[in-house]
């Protein structure tokens, strides 16, 4: 068979570099000093960015990243970021028969609000995005001191270093941009930095964002994308029914009133609310379910209160020249009619 | 927590107090899943600020109370604003001790 390569034999061959003569080296030892061209002005100006080595998706994380609860920090922190409106319950030894029946339950009734929502025409039914999620008690809180406590935008910047700065003579240390999970110019939710400011909170215990007292426990977490009452209202209706918010009736709803359902629903405690990063106890939250008409209707609300608090103020104003107006009006037809009395007696006299 | 000789549990707390708050609740969460079928549960919760006894009462209520029933009859007490969640868990199980000491001996 004829080879696979066609080689040939002079290819094989290997070639012996040819040396050079000395004067042709001392022409290259000259050439050795050629000056390479000058820098661009910009670079002179400014220092040019350093390029980070690792993809800006996932920066390096103070804690291994491939941990569960590395992961479950993330989810936690950018949950408690995009939620502002989150109910907090406990739940004791739940089945997952209840589980179900209570998530079917749940998702069923916020269903028809969106329907009543899309009936009157309003853009916002996102019932869908109302999601019941079970926390670990460990990680939580801290992806929530993370949350509340740590704001790096508000931190100051670090200095750009100048090329003519002194500071930057080029035997000072710039700090490497290789993967370095302790690197302190990053600031993500996993970086060291945001460790280091959930730690100092744990130790000092100075900050507190109000909801330490409810974080132990089994605990489970629902979530709205935004605050609404309407869903918060039939989320009251199923989970943590009330006079004010009652359950749905056996006749209306017969699947909320199976056993499974039932059980696992005396199962749940309400413990509190977080609505826009202030602390609700029940009844805090059971009053911002009964807002009616939304977000929309409180603004309504406080329209027509300011209109009437400057109606008032003018009503109050001209009521001072009013009454003088009618007092000297009533004195005026007095007179008048005593005028009249006495006109009239005087012919009668005369 | 032997909680076979437990017929009723009845809680009054505020989720918010610190340290009572966490003791009941944590009692709760103790009580097996097929618990409610057994006992009688009622809970009942307060809200955030301690209720302030603005009428002169002799005796302040505590705030957190746990009152538990038992198979003989039995009713226990307990102050969660003082006790921890295994001095409940002791109290609970030496009482239950007891009474199953007492089955066993009458061959139930």
């Amino acid at each position: 068979m004829p080879p696979r390569l066609r080689l040939r034999p002079e290819h094989l061959r290997t070639r012996i570099p040819q040396q050079r003569p000395s004067h042709q080296q001392c022409r290259y030892a000259s050439l050795a000093t050629a000056t390479t061209p000058a820098p661009p002005i910009e670079q002179t100006i400014h220092s040019s960015p350093l390029i980070a080595r690792y993809p800006p998706t996932q920066p390096p994380s103070y804690k291994p990243p491939e941990f569960r609860k590395s992961q479950l920090h993330r989810q936690y922190a950018s949950l408690l970021r995009s939620s502002p409106l989150m109910l907090l319950f406990q739940h004791n030894n739940l089945r997952s028969v209840e589980w179900v029946g209570i998530r079917r339950e749940l998702a069923a009734a916020l269903r028809k609000v969106d329907e009543s929502l899309a009936a009157d025409g309003r853009p916002d039914y996102f019932g869908d995005g109302v999601k019941l999620q079970i926390i670990q008690k460990g990680i939580f809180p801290s992806a929530l001191k993370v949350v509340e406590f740590y704001h790096p935008e508000q931190q100051p910047q670090a200095p750009v270093h100048h090329p003519t700065d002194p500071a930057t003579a080029t035997s000072a240390t710039i700090p490497d941009t290789l993967a370095a999970s302790d690197d302190t110019r990053l600031t993500h939710g996993l970086s060291r930095t945001a460790h280091e400011v959930a730690e100092a909170n744990r130790r000092n215990k100075k900050l507190k964002h109000g909801l330490e007292p409810l974080l132990s426990g089994p605990l489970v977490l629902v979530t709205f994308p935004t605050v609404s009452p309407r869903h918060l209202k039939a989320v009251f209706e199923i989970l943590a029914p009330n006079k004010e918010f009652p359950a749905p009736k056996r006749k209306a709803n017969p699947g909320y009133h199976e056993p499974a359902v039932q059980s696992g629903l005396q199962k749940l405690m309400m413990l509190g609310a977080r609505v826009e990063g202030k602390v609700f106890d029940m009844e805090g939250a059971r009053w911002v379910g009964s807002i009616e008409g939304g977000l929309d209707g409180l603004r309504a609300q406080l329209v027509a209160m300011l209109q009437g608090v400057g109606a008032g103020i003018t009503n109050t104003l001209e009521s001072a020249g009013k009454s003088l107006y009618f007092t000297m009006e009533g004195r005026r037809s007095i007179l008048e009619d005593e005028q009249k009395a006495q006109a009239g007696e005087a012919p009668k006299e005369g | 927590m032997i909680t076979k000789f437990i017929t009723s549990v009845s809680t009054t707390f505020s989720p918010f107090n610190a340290r009572s708050g966490k003791t009941a609740r944590s009692f709760l969460a103790l009580l097996p899943p097929n618990a409610r079928q057994n006992m009688k549960i009622d809970v009942k919760m307060l809200p955030r600020a301690a209720p302030s006894t603005s009428s002169n009462s002799a005796k302040p209520e505590p705030a957190a109370m746990l009152l538990l029933g038992f198979k003989d009859g039995k009713q226990m007490s307990l102050d969660l604003e003082k006790l921890k969640t295994k001095d409940v868990q002791e109290e609970v199980d030496r009482h239950s001790r007891l009474l199953g000491r007492q089955e066993e001996l009458t061959g139930n």
